[in-house]
Order: structure tokens, then sequence, then C-alpha cells
């Protein structure tokens, strides 16, 4: 592609929740960051609030690091950015890594944002096309759109697919018909 | 001295807490405890009347009672106990010792320390109390209904019945004033009868602290609401004669219990004798035209030839022999009493008969002193609604339904009952009139009485089969005897609730959601059984009437847990699960003794994988009552997660025990034992569960899948079959259905029903599906062609459609197709 077209907004992971096939898991992973201005930190990276926004102070790369207290299932992630607010802030080239933790991580992904406003789904999968199982992600923006020196990120979410029973003997069923007959409540 | 008690008295009829607190604290500077600790236990603040009373010691029964239950009221469960029966440590006291020393109220009173023993799990023991409770005075519900809910099977044709006329009188008050608690005032016409025994002034305090909204909840429990139905004889004649049935209502949803008032004489409180000054006030439910009628009839208030002092509340102490007989009118039901005199037979079952309070009702010339059978005779249906007032706080549930069919034959019978009350009516010279003549030979007001006792007992007795039907969990019975119930009780909330509780137990949803919507369209106050409701709608997925729902219900009543379950259960079908983990906290929070709360939020723990604290969780509602199925289950699930599974059949086993009839425990039983490798027997579960229900298909899924694995393919293939009549839409059955074919090396058709299921399954079980596909390409070399472009144009046109998940995977199946 020669004339890079700006990145298209992606849904708002929240449809993607309610279609009951994945799960937010955030919460269940400690968060860290390599630098931050003073009120722009984790807090606003994961308050759900697309007006506050991580503002990182420190030299590149900024990385944001994700650790889970076990090895966990990630389908997706899903990263706020929007170019028409943040301008040079705006992150534009974005290297996801994975490992047990800081020495041993390893880029699986990396992306190119032009001009984003709004939601990017990052997929992350193995080479056998299943979600990864991992201890830790690190997120690293390389670049910033104008050459900026920090970046702002809005949000970040970590998705992981809602796991049917293990032998898959109740499987998600479609209809309601089904549904109702799964379990007691 | 006596008038500041009867001010005091008026004060708590008219729910005017502060002024009652405040006079009553004067007068406490003086004396009477009793008295002030009432007022506070009334006006809810329960510790405050626990500390005055355990500050001095209690010697008289009243005070007893009321320390203990405040005790309760605070989880000083031990305390209570000690109190009751002498406590743990030192001796106690044998049950007939409590009736002695408490007479009348002994009946309540053992109500209360088997609820505690209940809750300290010395069932044995409590439900023993509970049984000589329920013998003393079969118009209690509460008991009986603990003892279902425990687990025990009380006959209910045992329990419901008066054994003897001695009984009978002793359960009611002796006092020759009638009381009738007018407590409610119906929704249709306001209807005050109330006739007041005067010995009741417990009694009566409980009326009105039902209508306080002091926690009421073992006397409420103990189906407060009495509609005080005295039959009262003359005072000169007789002392034994009419006691007042006290048909309390319950609080929560029980059919109007008759209570007892409390004993005579003995049991009156300090206050006494001086209510007979008082002017006439209206009971507490406070009905307009009650005052009026009272006011009328002051000149009737007399002391009571016993002396007993009429409970303020009710305030009408009926001259001798004259006793007014207030009529509840609750519904448009209306007794006749002048038909009904003579014929007490047909009594109106049927709540269709209109009962006419007339004024002339009034003058029948037995006027047989007022007569609070009004209770029955009223219909039942006015019955009912009045007992509901009367406990105001808690919503009417099920009024008096006992009392109106077979009060109505009962009451009816009795000239005077009624009543006059009408407030549309409203005839202050009936009340007069009611008084006339001490004439009535107490004998036939004793018989009219008993009639109408009977009438109650025998509804009661029918609520009482049906309900325990329903805890030891035979649904479909329970559904009979309950629809089997004259209609003006069916449609009341409690019994409608029971019976759509009963159907949410069978799985039928869609007639649950039925009934439990005709619930809130008649009684869209009552809370107790919306829990149930929001579950069933959680079921049905229908998310609209759900958030509307827990809406309604949150706005009405903040500190009812079945209104946090409701918002929870919306915000977990909304898949919002931390949010509906916050609301079920909070139900957990307003009602820690509220078993379901803690169900829901293990389930809601599940969901989002934080299996260690749903385990918690499971076990809190099990602590808390022990035949929660709904938990056991939920245990199940878990350790069935954890591939632990033996400990899964265990739990379920347990669950099913409880509720052997619940098809859906019978497939999870069925599959765990298919995973245990059990797979005959799990093959005989599954067979079982669809005879109790045909109509479940997820037996016949598993049952399929189980063939499957044992490799019956045709008669896999058979189930399917019928499977796919059954519901059309399942993606999964067309998943299996290939997933045999492939076995049988019918490609093709795999192939097909492949396409089909991912077809129906856009978003969800795409990975299988797909493997399945995949699998497939591997050992054909010819066709892989023509199979992958036919998935990939299953593909394409999927992901379309489909969510941002699929898009990503089905286009790698385009690009992939598109290679070749």
């Amino acid at each position: 592609m020669t004339t890079p077209s700006k990145t298209p907004p992606g849904a708002d992971p929240k449809q993607l929740e309610r279609t009951g096939t994945v799960r937010e898991i955030g919460s269940q992973a400690v968060w860290s960051l390599s630098s931050c201005k003073p009120g722009f930190g984790v807090d606003q990276l994961r308050d759900d609030n697309l007006e506050t926004y991580w503002q990182s102070d420190g030299s590149q790369p900024h990385l944001v690091n994700i650790q889970f207290r076990r090895k966990t299932t990630v389908k997706t992630l899903c990263i706020y950015a929007d170019y028409k607010s943040d301008e040079s802030y705006t992150p534009s080239k974005i290297s996801v890594r994975v490992g047990n933790n800081f020495h041993n991580l390893q880029e699986i992904r990396q992306l190119e944002l032009v001009e984003p406003s709004g939601w990017i789904h990052v997929p992350l999968t193995d080479t056998h096309k299943k979600p990864i199982r991992t201890f830790m992600i690190q997120i690293a923006v390389l670049a910033n759109h104008q050459n900026g020196r920090d970046t702002h990120m809005r949000q970040i979410k970590v998705y992981t697919p809602v796991e049917e029973s293990s032998i898959g003997k109740f499987p998600r069923c479609t209809t309601i018909d089904f549904m109702m007959y799964r379990s007691i409540r | 001295f006596l008038v500041l008690q009867a001010a005091i008295w008026q004060a708590l009829n008219h729910y005017a807490y502060r002024d009652a607190v405040f006079l009553a604290e004067r007068l406490y500077a003086e004396e009477a405890l009793f008295l002030l600790a009432t007022c506070y236990y009334r006006s809810g603040k329960a510790y405050k009347a626990y500390r005055l009373l355990k500050g001095h010691s209690c010697t008289t029964p009243q005070c007893k009672y009321l320390l203990a239950k405040c005790c309760v009221d605070l989880s000083k469960l031990a305390e209570g106990e000690q109190i009751l029966s002498g406590g743990v440590l030192n001796k106690q006291k044998s049950h007939d010792d409590i009736v002695m020393e408490f007479g009348d109220s002994a009946c309540f009173t053992l109500s209360l320390l088997g609820h505690v023993y209940c809750k300290t799990d010395r069932l044995a023991k409590g439900s023993e109390c509970y049984q000589k409770s329920l013998s003393l005075n079969p118009f209690l519900w509460s008991p009986f209904e603990s003892l279902c809910e425990i687990g025990e099977k009380p006959d209910p044709d045992q329990t419901f019945k008066l054994t003897s006329l001695q009984n009978f009188s002793s359960c009611l008050p002796n006092t020759c004033t009638t009381l009738v608690s007018n407590h409610n005032i119906s929704h249709r016409q306001p209807e005050t009868v109330l006739m007041e025994t005067p010995q009741d002034t417990i009694e009566l305090n409980r009326i009105n602290l039902e209508s306080s909204n002091s926690k009421y909840s073992s006397l409420n429990t103990d189906s407060s609401m009495s509609y005080i139905d005295s039959a009262v004889i003359s005072p000169d004649a007789v002392p034994l004669g009419s006691g007042t049935a006290i048909l309390s209502k319950q609080a929560q949803n029980k059919p109007k219990t008759g209570r007892s008032l409390l004993g005579g004489p003995a049991a009156l409180s300090p206050l006494t004798p001086s209510f007979g000054i008082l002017p006439l006030e209206t009971p507490s439910p406070g009905d307009g035209s009650y005052l009026q009628n009272y006011t009328n009839s002051s000149s009737v208030i007399d002391v009571p030839s016993t002396g007993a002092p009429s409970k303020k509340t009710v305030s009408r102490i009926s001259q001798a022999g004259t006793k007014s007989v207030f009529s509840q009118s609750g519904n448009s039901r209306e007794v006749t009493p002048i038909l009904v005199a003579q014929t007490q037979s047909s009594g109106p079952q049927t709540s269709t008969t209109p009962q006419v309070l007339s004024p002339t009702i009034a003058a029948p010339p037995n006027a047989l002193p007022r007569r609070s059978s009004r209770l029955f005779t009223s219909d039942s249906s006015t019955t009912k609604e009045n007992s509901k007032k009367l406990k105001m706080k808690f919503p009417p549930k099920i009024p008096n339904r006992k009392t109106k069919s077979k009060t109505n034959k009962g009451g009816i019978t009795q000239p005077n009952l009624n009543d006059g009350l009408e407030i549309t009516k409203l005839d202050s010279s009936i009340i007069s009139e009611g008084k006339i003549s001490t004439v009535a030979p107490q004998i036939q007001a004793f018989t009219l009485q008993k009639a109408a006792a009977e009438g109650l007992m025998s509804l009661l007795r029918d609520m009482g089969k049906g309900y325990l039907a329903l805890c030891s969990y035979n649904c479909k019975e329970a559904i009979n005897i309950l629809s089997h119930l004259p209609s003006h009780h069916y449609n009341t909330g409690w019994v409608l609730c029971q019976i759509g509780r009963a159907y949410f137990e069978l799985a039928e949803y869609m007639q649950a959601e039925r009934i439990f919507s005709e619930v809130r369209r008649i009684e869209n106050y009552r809370v107790e059984g919306m829990e149930i409701y929001s579950t069933t709608l959680w079921h049905l997925q229908k998310d609209v009437a759900l958030s509307v729902l827990s809406k309604d219900l949150t706005d009405m009543d903040k500190n009812s847990p079945e209104a946090w379950c409701a918002a929870g259960n919306c915000f977990s079908l909304q898949r919002e699960h931390d949010i509906a983990i916050k609301f079920f906290q909070r139900a957990i929070q307003v009602d820690p003794n509220y078993a379901y709360a803690y169900t829901l939020l293990g389930h809601e723990f599940v969901l989002t994988e934080e299996l260690d604290k749903a385990l918690a969780c499971f076990r809190n509602a099990i602590r808390v009552n022990p035949r929660h199925y709904n938990a056991w289950y939920g245990l199940g699930m878990i350790y069935y997660k954890q591939e632990k599974f033996s400990l899964a059949e265990m739990h379920f086993q347990k669950a099913l025990d409880i509720n052997p009839q619940s098809s859906v425990l019978l497939c999870h039983i069925g599959v765990v034992q298919h995973a245990l490798k059990k797979s005959e027997k799990a093959l005989d579960t599954l067979n079982k569960a669809i005879n109790i229900d045909p109509k479940n298909p997820l037996c016949k899924f598993h049952r399929a899948s189980v063939l499957f694995a044992n490799e019956k393919y045709k008669s896999a293939l058979q189930e399917l079959e019928e499977l796919k009549q059954i519901v059309p839409k399942e993606s999964l059955v067309y998943f299996l259905i290939g997933k045999v074919y492939k076995k049988l090396g019918q490609t093709h058709l795999a192939l097909m029903n492949f396409s089909w299921a991912m077809d129906l399954d856009p978003k969800g079980a795409n990975n299988q599906i797909k493997e399945a596909i995949d699998k497939r390409y591997l050992p054909d070399d010819e066709e892989p062609i023509t199979q992958e472009e036919q998935i990939s144009e299953f593909g394409t046109d999927e992901s379309q459609e489909s969510s941002m998940t699929d898009a990503d995977d089905t286009q790698l199946h385009a690009v992939e197709s598109d290679e070749f």
C-alpha cells in the first residue's frame, strides 16, 4: 500500500463483551508504566473514561507492562487512540511483546497506526492461530505522530476468551431454549 | 397515670412514635417499663428496648418476651434463648414450663424459641418448639412455614385443626370484649373493624408493631397482623367466651394466621383498665371510618367486666354483651350478616358472593356481641385486605386467604358480624346497635365462632398442603393444590408467588414469567418472591423486562435484598459482571441471612473465573440455609470446572436429594457420570431426566453425545434428529450431527451440518467447529478445494455480519482460499 490510509476505528469493545465470547481481565493484572506525568498514570489509563489518559514523561520507548498472576490466555488487546485530540502525542508505532518476565519478552506483533480515531483491536495469536498464553504483556510505544516525544494513551483493555468447560460438555448454546436449561441459578 | 397510659396507647395507635416515646419516657420516670420498651420497639429502635429491658430485671412474661424478641432482632441469639428457656448452660425449662409461664403468649414464645434453635443449628429442638407452638395455636402460620423450610413435613391436616373448644378459647383472648383490629383498610373500601380485645395488650401491641415500621420480624412472621376476630360474648357472661381470634395475617405473605390473643388477664400488661376510659380510638390502621365508628360508639366503651385492659389500639371495649363487630370490608365483598346469620352453611366460599354489610346487620336482634368473627364474615377478600393493612409494614401478601372462604361461612352466620364498618357505609349507628344485645347466648356465639374458625382452618390446611408440597419440591402437586384455592385467595400475591416459584423450579420459565407478571400487576408493592422473577427473566434473557423490574424494586425499597438481587441479575444478563457482583454484595449487606444473594454472588464469581471466592459464597449460602439446593448445585459446577468429577457428582447428588424432580440437575449428574466413565449410569440418569421433563432439550442433547462417545452412532443420530425437530435453530445440534456423520464417514453430510452449525452461530463456537472442519481437511486430499471453498464462502458471509472477533478468523480463511 503506497498511500497509508488512516487506520479505521474498531468497534466499541463493550459490544465484544456483550457477545459473551470474551471477558475483560485487566483487573486481574498488575499494571505498570515506564514513566508518567503525575495525575496521568495507570488509573487514568484503566478508568473506563476516554477523556482521561496516560501521559508518559521520559524517553522512548514508552512501556506499559501488564503482569498476570498466572499464565493467562489473551485473545485481544484494545487500545484507544485519537489523533484529533492527541495530535503529536498519538502513538504511531506500537510493539506488543509477551513473555514470562521482563527478561523474557518476545515481540509478537507490531502495528503501525496512521491517524487513528478510535479503538484499535489487536488480536494476539500465536503461530497456530490460537490466543496466546502468557504471564506478561508489554506494550511499547516506539514512535509517535509528528515525532512527538511523549505519548498519550487513553484506554487499554485486555480480553480473554470465555472458556467453556474444559471438556466442552456445556458448550455455548445459541438458542434461548438450550440456554434456559443449561444451568440452575 | 392511667391517663398518661391511655395517651401513650393512643399515640402508638396513630403511629406517632415520637409522641409515644416522649410520653412513655415521662411515665417511665414513674413506672411502666414495659410500655416504654414497647414504644421503643415499635418505633423501630430495637436496641433501645433491648438496653432498657436489660437494665432492669424483667419479671413479667411480656417483658421477657419483648426482650427476647429484641435479642433475636439484634442477633443475640444466645441471650434470647437464655431469657426464654434458661439458656444452654443452665437447666433448661421444658416446653411445658414455658407454656405455663407465658400463658397465652406461649405460642409466640415457642415460635421465637424455635427460630433461635433453627438458627443455631439445633433443628430437632427447633422443630419441636414449632410443633408445640402450632399445637397451642393452630392459627399461626409462620411456625408451619419454618417447619417446611427446614425440611420437616408437618401434616397440615393435623396441624390446622381445632382440637377442642378449650383450645379454641385459649387461643383467643378471653375477655369479653372483642377486639377486632381493623387493621387494614381495604383498598377498595376502608374498613374498619376492629374489635378490640381488652386483654390483649400485647397482641394489640403487636398489631401496632406491625403497622409500625419496626422490625417486626418474628412477630410478623408469626402472622402478625391479626385480625382480631373476637367473638365477644358479653363480658359478664363468660370469661371464656369469646376470645377473639385474631387472625394475624402474616405480614409476609402468609395467609392470615390467627393469632391468638395473648392470654387472659394475666397477660395483660400494666396498661390497663384505663383503656376503658379512653375514647375509642381508631385502631392503628386508622381507618377513618373506624374512627368515626368508634367515636360514635364511644359510649360503648366500657371496661369489660373482666377489666382487662383493652388494647388501646382497639379501643373498643364493648359493653357488656355488646360487642361490636366490625367488619372489615375488604374487597367488595361484604358480608350480609343477616343472610348469613342463619345460614351457616353456605358461607360464601367463593369470593363471589358479595357480602353486604348493611347497617341492618348491625341491628340484628341477636346482636351478638360484636364479634370479631367479622373477620370471618367479611369476605375473605376484605379480611384479607384488612389484615393486609394491618401489616402495613409489609406489603400485604396474602392476607387472609384463609379466613375468607371459611370465615365467610362462619362469619356470615354471625349476625353481628359485621359490620357495618364499611366505610362506605359508615354507620355508626350500627355500632351502637351492635351493642345492643347481650342477649346472644354465649353458646351461639361460641358455635359461630367455632364455625368461623373452622373455615379458617380449612383454608390454612389447603395452603399448608400447597406450601409443604412446594418446599419438598413436589412442584406439580403444589401447583395443583394451590390452584384449587378459591379464586379470591388465588389472586393474591402470596399464592401466585408460590405458584410462580413452583413453575420456576420445574424450569417452566415461560409459565413462571406469566404468573409473576400477574403478581406485579395486582400487587406491585410486593418484593418477596421477586428475586425468583428476576432470575426467571434472566433465564429467558428478557433484558428490558428485567431492567424495568430491577429499577422499580430498587426505587421502591432499597432495604430489601430482593431488589438488589434483581438489579444484580439485570447487570449479569448484560454481562457486566463487576457491577452485578457489587449489587449482590449489597444485597448481602442489607440482609446477611438471605441465602439466595450468596448463591447469585457465587454464580457471578464463577463467571469471572474467581472460583475460590465463588466456593466461599456458595458455602455461605449453605450455612444460612442448608436446604438451598442452588448452592449445592453451584459447588458441584465449580468442582466440575476444576475437573474434580467425583466431588462434583457428590454435590450434585446432594442437591438432587433436596430437589428430586429437577431435570436440569439430573442432566448435569448424567454428564458428570459420563465424565467419570460411568456411561451406563449416565444414560440411566439422562433417561430419568427425560422422563421427568420431556421438554428439556439439553437432556436429549447430552444423551446423544454420550451415545456418540460410546459409538452408538445410529441411536445418537436418531436422538439428534428428534432434537432438530424440537429446537431447529440450535447450532450445537448440527455440530454434533456433523461429528457423527464424520465418524460414520459420510463427509458430505458432515460438512453440510458443520456449515449449518456455523451459519447458526456466527459468534460462538466457531473455534470448535472450525477445528472440526480443519481436521477434516487433512486426511482427504481430493476434496480440500471444494471444502475450503465452501467454508470460505460461509466464512466471508459470516465475516460481514459477525463481530470483530470473527472478522480476523474468517478473513484468514478467505485469504487462504483465495490462494487456491
